[in-house]
């Protein structure tokens, strides 16, 4: 029980902290001032991780975890990777929704307490190794991004944005359920690890085979346990799938990231995808993952996969062209990068040895879908902070025409905005590009040279609308009349863009030192898959 | 070429070019705008201060041959990327004419840019330290980084100085050269990538040596060649990937024109001597006619349609196309006449079509216009400026005794020469293909090329400097003022004295040429030999040329 709770710390603060603020909110006589204590939470929850990195170091740690557990979460350094990222993106969220939420009149304390417990619903779903836990973490999660979302209350997009969010996202769930259910139906598992060894092991009924034609009814039974298994997991990927916003399940990103408060829409670009990357890794690579055995029918997961990132990037990129809003381009081009992280994903159950034989090609896969979570996560919160800091109360800057000329009335909040953009489209120093270079490499590892070279031509394509801000800004003078973006006044903005963007250049200038720990996270995670498929 | 040869520096000549600029570039952000004087000063104190130091460069460099003032220090070990400079005989005045031009430019240009003074010094001198930093990287992804560096604050050059269509050239020029660009980050990463898997030690490695020594199957080969070829091409300009230069360079500022036309291109054809022809040594045999067809067309392409056209600038923006054709037909002669001449074209370009887009820059600031038409006369009012014009127009067409003519001729020759230009006509079992040869053909078309050269410019400059001084707006015009003479003055000497004696800088570059063909032939004999279905690793003494000249006594 007191391992649990150490283990549970970062979960346990939050929810913990998630509470209170629900009392202080309460009983305070005015709103506001809950932005720096969410993020203080958040930035605790995020120490606490650091500070158990070293409890998770060897096999028998996370054998200890795991029993105190029962299964139900995983304590290993994946876990603790992805919890990192996500109180960072939560706090560094809260920072900047203190300062959005004051300018826009929009200050109400729901708003921290709900950031707090979707960040713990996102932990959950981080490191959930059992269905229905994956299940818990995915609702608590979705129910505070949904509120988030529809938190503009006088705002018909706002409202529409989380309309349809909640009901796709509901929708979704529910596939992910019923997946779940067949999978529990086909094994009686709900536990990640009991469904991979039931999976693994012929179908066998006690008594059967001897019967007349036992055998035959055997075989016709494991086949339709193997074809229930594809539908299970082709459910399951859907419902997952929902959450990165990859293409099919993308409709709903651009009118929920458009209609959200930016603070919001910043924060599940980033935590969303974490998270529901992580319980992909566990869900996928760690029931499905084995290509050679039993399972190995639902092992086709990598090549379904494969095309949701292509179509992803494609779709991603091409409309992200055509749009008007800065923010409804951003909200299309985190298609694309959720694309981008997914043509990593697909490489992640290959069990070759690296040439030298240290880690498998999936181990440096995974790593790098981790490394390009967090080099997303650091850009595009600036990214998004830096599009607040350019508009104010009624002057906001959502449009690229809003910013026309921005370079020259206010040179600062356009290069803090230009810095971001140009570490999202991956130009060499920052570390947007280390985190595609690392993707291509691992698609190159496997040989899935179409992946890489779709992957580039996209970046190519993404580049474009990119720059169109950078044109806008630089180039252009505001039309005559035109309503034009005013910079908010804003220190705490300013203080997480100068975090966001010592944290680009340092982990562009030393990619090696965060992809290292990336390769640590995933070690021991990966590797046991990995390691059964080997023949 | 050999690593061997290569001497370590313990005076970090190189960083101090390369990171320079770059800082002095991002304090200037910092600098008020309001004082226009510190910021011209400080531009052009560093600018000169680079070119004083990039002259250290040049001592000893006589017939020295391998890599000199080399850099070799990790950077980020776990994905092999080693902070590794260097420079030898076919970068060595690719350097010096970069530190060279950047002072000139600033110094010229600031008199016509007066808003926004700050970016733009900025931009030149980050400019500057990518260009350097690109032309000294023995890392590929050390390269790819510069690489891509330049394209940002050449965009801004363009996008926000230059002139009524600016946005759409910015922005073609950035696609175009960063879509080219991919396919070359994928056949890197590949590379590193199979490296790694044969290495004894397996590590990744993106070291220009360590790449050097693998070979591929025969189709591998050719598919990274053009992955290399292509981001190379764009930026030459070969034709038909020309499209976007015409463009950028029409918008572009004259101090931007300036440094694109004389640096920048230069950087392809650098890219594909120092690179992808060294590399895959096979793959570029192979396609070799077809390079030097393509060349052939650009050239003549790019002197037809400079012929025809009726903008200054636009005129000389062609002509580009053309001359750097002339470039790209003599490395891909891989003679030493045709290659060593390709390398001093390169110089011949950037002085001569630098000192053009100067010209044109500066009866634009006084007319605001450059159709041709709308001039006529010019030398009777502005006497200097028809001096010099004429002067650097004979250049341009390579008139005995200019520049140009040396490194025409040179190219022109090595084509003719040049065994390795041929296509097999008909296979014999017993005693092997054999071959025509392709040299003199291509050879009669760059001298067509030389020709119709001549016609364009000289209509050119007939109509503006001579007749009838027939537009009134024309009577009052300026003659070249003191900054505009004290830019032209430097490169008018360059002319001349390339011109008259030539050898000073072939001998700095022969050497260097000699020993990239000798190792281009040893490798393309080890890798066409057949048998191989995978990628293999070639040992040191694969890659030794035979006959080895040794080192002489001025290495440095």
């Amino acid at each position: 029980m007191k391992d649990m709770l150490l283990y549970l710390l970062p979960i346990v603060i939050l929810a913990v902290g998630g509470f209170s603020l629900m009392l202080v909110d309460a009983f305070q006589k005015e709103e506001g001032g809950l932005a720096i204590p969410t993020a203080m939470l958040h930035f605790a929850s995020g120490a606490a991780c650091l500070a158990l990195w070293n409890y998770a170091g060897s096999p028998a740690d996370l054998a200890r975890a795991a029993s105190a557990f029962n299964g139900w979460l995983a304590f290993d350094r994946t876990t603790l990777f992805l919890d990192l990222i996500i109180a960072l993106g939560g706090g560094l969220a809260s920072l900047l929704a203190g300062s959005y939420l004051n300018e826009h009149k929009l200050e109400r304390g729901e708003f921290y307490t709900l950031i707090t417990f979707a960040s713990a619903g996102c932990m959950m779903l981080a490191g959930a190794t059992d269905l229905i836990m994956v299940f818990i973490g995915l609702e608590t999660m979705s129910l505070g991004v949904y509120a988030m979302t529809a938190f503009r209350r006088t705002n018909a997009r706002s409202q529409e944005g989380a309309l349809k969010y909640f009901l796709l996202g509901s929708f979704a769930a529910a596939l992910l359920l019923y997946g779940s259910a067949l999978l529990y139906g086909m094994t009686g598992h709900t536990d990640l690890a009991g469904i991979r060894a039931a999976l693994a092991a012929p179908l066998d009924v006690p008594g059967l085979a001897a019967q007349e034609g036992g055998a035959l009814a055997l075989s016709v039974q494991q086949t339709v346990r193997d074809r229930v298994v594809i539908l299970a997991m082709v459910l399951v990927i859907a419902g997952l799938a929902f959450k990165i916003g990859a293409v099919p399940f993308h409709m709903w990103v651009p009118d929920a990231y458009e209609g959200a408060p930016t603070p919001a829409t910043a924060y599940m670009a980033v935590t969303v995808k974490a998270a529901a990357f992580g319980a992909m890794l566990r869900v996928l690579v760690g029931v499905f993952g084995d290509t050679t055995g039993a399972a190995s029918l639902a092992g086709g997961w990598p090549g379904l996969l494969a095309w949701l990132a292509v179509a992803s990037m494609v779709i991603g990129n091409l409309v992200a062209l055509s749009q008007s809003s800065i923010k409804r381009m951003l909200a299309y081009s985190s298609i694309a990068h959720g694309g981008y992280i997914l043509a990593a994903f697909v490489v992640t159950p290959r069990a070759e040895l690296l040439p030298g034989g240290e880690g498998t090609v999936g181990q440096s896969a995974a790593a790098s879908v981790l490394f390009y979570l967090l080099a997303y996560a650091v850009s595009n919160i600036g990214a998004f902070g830096a599009l607040m800091l350019a508009g104010s109360r009624g002057k906001e800057a959502v449009s690229y025409d809003d910013v026309a000329g921005l370079g020259k009335r206010h040179p600062a909040v356009a290069l803090a905005l230009s810095f971001f953009i140009l570490s999202l489209a991956g130009i060499p120093p920052m570390v947007g590009f280390f985190a595609k270079y690392n993707v291509i490499r691992s698609a190159l590892e496997a040989n899935y040279t179409w992946l890489a070279i779709a992957l580039m031509v996209n970046s190519a394509i993404g580049v474009y609308y990119y720059l169109r801000v950078l044109v806008k800004m630089y180039m252009h003078d505001p039309a005559p009349g035109a309503t034009r973006a005013e910079p908010m006044v804003s220190p705490g903005i300013w203080l997480t863009l100068i975090f966001t963007a010592v944290l680009v250049l340092v982990m562009g200038a030393m990619p090696q030192t965060f992809f290292g720990y990336a390769l640590e996270a995933v070690k021991l995670a990966v590797a046991p898959v990995a390691a059964a498929a080997t023949p | 070429m050999e690593a061997t040869t290569a001497t370590a520096s313990a005076t970090h000549l190189l960083s101090v070019l390369i990171w320079l600029p770059a800082i002095a570039g991002l304090f200037i952000l910092f600098l008020p705008r309001q004082s226009p004087g510190l910021l011209r000063a400080v531009g052009l104190g560093v600018g000169l201060i680079e070119f004083g130091k990039s002259l250290q460069l040049l001592i000893g460099s006589d017939y020295a041959r391998g890599f000199r003032f080399v850099e070799n220090a990790e950077w980020i070990p776990s994905m092999g990327i080693r902070y590794h400079l260097g420079i030898d005989g076919l970068s060595l005045w690719m350097v010096v004419l970069t530190t060279f031009l950047t002072p000139l430019v600033l110094h010229v240009s600031l008199g016509s840019i007066k808003a926004r003074q700050k970016e733009y010094v900025a931009a030149m001198l980050i400019l500057q330290s990518a260009m350097i930093g690109a032309f000294c990287a023995l890392d590929m992804f050390l390269f790819y980084v510069f690489w891509e560096l330049m394209l940002i604050p050449m965009f801004l050059i363009i996008g926000i100085f230059g002139g009524a269509n600016r946005v759409y050239a910015a922005v073609k020029f950035f696609i175009y050269t960063f879509a080219g660009s991919i396919f070359m980050l994928i056949a890197l990463v590949y590379m590193a990538v199979q490296f790694r898997a044969l290495d004894a030690a397996h590590r990744y490695s993106f070291d220009y040596f360590d790449l050097m020594r693998l070979g591929f199957p025969r189709n591998t080969e050719i598919l990274l060649f053009l992955a290399f070829a292509i981001a190379f091409a764009i930026k030459v300009p070969m034709f038909p990937l020309h499209t976007w230069l015409p463009d950028a360079h029409t918008e572009a500022p004259t101090g931007g024109s300036m440094i694109l036309a004389a640096v920048m291109l230069k950087l392809g054809t650098y890219g594909f001597m120092r690179f992808a022809m060294p590399f895959f040594p096979g793959a570029s045999h192979m396609i070799g006619p077809t390079i030097a067809g393509l060349s052939c067309a650009g050239i003549l392409y790019g002197a037809g349609v400079a012929w025809r056209q009726r903008d200054f600038k636009k005129l000389i923006a062609y002509s580009s196309v053309s001359h750097m054709g002339f470039v790209m037909l003599g490395i891909i002669s891989r003679t030493p006449q045709g290659a060593t001449g390709a390398v001093l074209q390169s110089i011949n370009h950037g002085v001569s079509t630098g000192a053009l887009f100067l010209l044109v820059g500066v009866i634009y600031d006084r007319r605001h216009t450059r159709e041709l038409s709308e001039f006529g006369g010019l030398a009777k009012v502005m006497p200097w400026y028809a001096f010099f014009f004429v002067l650097v127009t004979m250049s341009s067409i390579g008139l005995p005794f200019t520049n140009g003519f040396v490194g025409e001729f040179l190219i022109i020759t090595g084509t003719f020469t040049a065994e390795l230009l041929r296509i097999p006509y008909h296979v014999d079992r017993a005693s092997g293909p054999a071959f025509v040869g392709l040299g003199p053909m291509f050879a009669a078309f760059a001298a067509l090329g030389v020709l119709f050269g001549a016609i364009y410019m000289l209509e050119a400059v007939q109509k503006v400097f001579f007749g009838p001084l027939s537009n009134r707006k024309n009577r009052k015009l300026q003659d070249l003022n003191s900054r505009e003479l004290t830019g032209l003055i430097p490169l008018a000497i360059l002319i001349l004295w390339i011109g008259l004696r030539p050898q000073d800088i072939t001998k700095s570059i022969e050497p260097d040429v000699q020993s990239w063909i000798d190792q281009y032939e040893q490798k393309r004999q080890v890798v066409t030999r057949p048998g191989s279905t995978a990628p293999y690793l070639l040992s040191e003494s694969d890659l030794r040329p035979p006959r080895r000249r040794a080192p002489s006594p001025a290495a440095h």
